[in-house]
């Protein structure tokens, strides 16, 4: 039962990263439209920035809030500089998202070096919960996460500029006519989404090290949590994330711990030709072209 | 487009490419530049499947590296497992790695856009992974080694030069492959899928069949240049065919563009020789390439190639076809 209870914040601990950069992608995806492929490089720079910062001197929750800034304008200058021109040919934008990754990835290179980062433990307490040792700092991972994951829910489903966007999706036009501005939403969810990839980075590496590369490896990660739940849906990204860690939790301790990142493409593949809507719905991401 | 005859000016096109790619190892290169010539022509021939995926038919694949690792793989383990020199195995790793396009592209007729390049992405991962886990067989994550190419009319292919005509060869028949079918009633009837799709199903064209077709075409080009690089390299691993280099060789085509005949070599020419001509290191060159994608995308998403074409009927008003 200890071990099982110490297992499961372990785990959740993982998969909050993965719901964090998976919410960013299903709603820039599902709702901004946009395709972006350095959606995990925006998470490696939030966690690049927050361990500058931290090895600079600067308290870690400070260089949290640094990241998540950080990026959020990372985000605006993308939109604004590349992918607003894009918008009605989604193919373009996606191809120059790669480009976007490349770019980010090397210049992090560039600025510091491959090799990979850690900072030392934030907040350096275990504590034991009926016998049990959770790591606190885990613990607080999750937690901020939880609370990132509500406030997106209720902000969409429930606040009227959730359904303004929401309409905004459903009919660009009509909500155009009623006095929406779309354009500036989409510049609002896409920033909206990469403050979350900042978070996410920052939590990222209170738990692991990073390095420049982490970002291509999580990215198709959380395509696979997005489209599991189906784009734009804040639950089915939580949902994704969840399966996705079951998944390779189980794995890791019964199957064969080599092909673990083969279940997540699988079970993406496989959700992608059978239900291209994802498991709990969603929008089927801009129109194919 | 529709004129079954090539016009002067393409004959003046094809003449100067001709000229050029024969004439190349004669400019006195050097060893450096002359390898990397032949790297540049394996690597556009894998493009020109991709240019006729993307650029007639309209689908763009971001896992065409997992194709030249079939032709490549197929070669190495045929050779090591049963002595097949390069000349036999060669129909082999074009017709596996057709098939395997083939396949693998089964779920575009039912997915369309980002989701089918997304699964493309997905399957060129796999590969990665399937090579990586697939102990001896494939060697792991240490790769397979290759022998060299068997003598053929007394020409010896460790001669670099000899091997830069092999290649040469190869993509001359791609080109001219590429150049038929884009001529052909084919061509045109993968442009009218690419352009509008249900349109083209109502008037009556299989489309599925179509676009399998072009898609198993465009493996057949990237198995060849498996077999080249197989036997070009000496050593092949996966870390070759994974979702990184697809990456890239998506990268190059648009760059250079992919409907126009040279626009693919003229992406991996640019792509390759830039950072050599301006002495720029690895990393720099990765952050040039991605600012000058962006550009192209923005300024010419057509390409560099109909960039080029632009400016060259903007100086010879009246020649228009």
């Amino acid at each position: 039962m200890e071990i099982f209870i110490q297992q499961l914040v372990n785990s959740l601990s993982v998969a909050s990263v993965t719901i964090l950069i998976g919410i960013g992608i299903t709603l820039i995806f599902g709702l901004a439209g946009i395709v972006n492929f350095a959606h995990g490089e925006f998470l490696m720079i939030g966690g690049m920035i927050t361990w500058f910062l931290v090895t600079s001197g600067m308290n870690f929750f400070l260089a949290l809030v640094g990241a998540m800034i950080f990026v959020g304008a990372l985000g605006f200058v993308a939109e604004r500089g590349l992918f607003q021109f894009t918008l009605n040919r989604p193919m373009n934008g996606f191809i120059m998202s790669i480009g976007v990754s490349v770019i980010l990835q090397h210049v992090v290179i560039r600025l510091f070096n491959e090799v990979q980062k850690t900072i030392p433990d934030p907040v350096g307490k275990v504590w034991v919960v009926g016998g049990v040792n959770v790591i606190a700092m885990r613990a607080v991972v999750v937690a901020l996460t939880a609370l990132v994951v509500a406030i997106t829910y209720f902000g969409i489903s429930r606040s009227r500029y959730g359904m303004a966007l929401r309409a905004s999706i459903a009919d660009q036009e009509t909500a155009e006519l009623m006095g929406i501005p779309v354009r500036r939403y989409v510049t609002g969810v896409f920033v909206y989404g990469s403050v979350l990839a900042g978070l996410g980075g920052a939590l990222m590496i209170a738990l692991f090290p990073i390095t420049p590369f982490t970002g291509s490896v999580l990215i198709i990660r959380g395509f696979a949590v997005s489209l599991i739940g189906g784009l734009g849906n804040v639950a089915g990204a939580v949902a994704g994330g969840l399966i996705l860690g079951l998944v390779d939790g189980l794995s890791a301790g019964y199957g064969f711990p080599e092909w673990t990142d083969a279940y997540s493409l699988v079970v993406m593949i496989a959700i992608l030709i059978l239900r291209p809507q994802g498991l709990l719905g969603g929008t089927l991401g801009p129109r194919a072209t | 487009m529709m004129s079954p005859r090539p016009s002067r000016q393409e004959i003046v096109a094809a003449v100067v490419v001709l000229v050029f790619l024969v004439s190349f190892p004669w400019l006195n290169p050097g060893y450096r530049y002359l390898s990397l010539a032949i790297t540049t022509g394996i690597t556009s021939i894998a493009l020109y499947g991709l240019g006729i995926q993307f650029g007639q038919a309209g689908i763009m694949s971001v896992g065409h590296a997992a194709f030249v690792g079939i032709g490549a793989y197929t070669a190495a383990i045929l050779a090591g497992r049963l002595g097949v020199g390069f000349w036999l195995a060669l129909p082999f790793s074009t017709l596996l790695s057709a098939v395997f396009a083939g396949l693998i592209g089964l779920p575009s007729l039912r997915v369309g856009g980002q989701h089918y390049i997304i699964i493309t992405f997905c399957f060129c991962a796999l590969f990665d992974l399937a090579l990586t886990n697939g102990g001896t067989f494939t060697g792991a994550a240490t790769g397979l080694d290759v022998g060299s190419i068997d003598p053929i009319f007394g020409l010896n292919f460790d001669q670099l030069r000899n091997s830069y005509y092999l290649v040469v060869v190869m993509l001359l028949i791609c080109l001219l492959a590429t150049y038929l079918m884009m001529n052909s009633s084919y061509g045109r009837t993968l442009r009218a899928i690419r352009e509008n799709e249900p349109l083209a199903r109502a008037v009556g064209i299989n489309t599925a069949l179509h676009k399998i077709g072009a898609l198993m075409v465009s493996g057949a080009f990237a198995g060849t240049a498996g077999i080249l690089q197989a036997y070009y390299l000496r050593h092949i691993s996966p870390g070759l065919y994974g979702p990184f280099p697809s990456l890239y060789l998506a990268l190059m085509v648009m760059l250079g563009g992919s409907r126009l005949l040279y626009g693919p070599l003229a992406g991996a020419i640019i792509v390759s020789f830039l950072p050599e001509i301006l002495k720029l290191d690895p990393i720099d060159s990765r952050i040039a390439y991605g600012i000058g994608l962006l550009v192209v995308i923005l300024l010419l998403p057509g390409g560099v190639s109909s960039g080029l074409l632009e400016i060259y009927r903007r100086l010879m008003p009246g020649r228009r076809r």
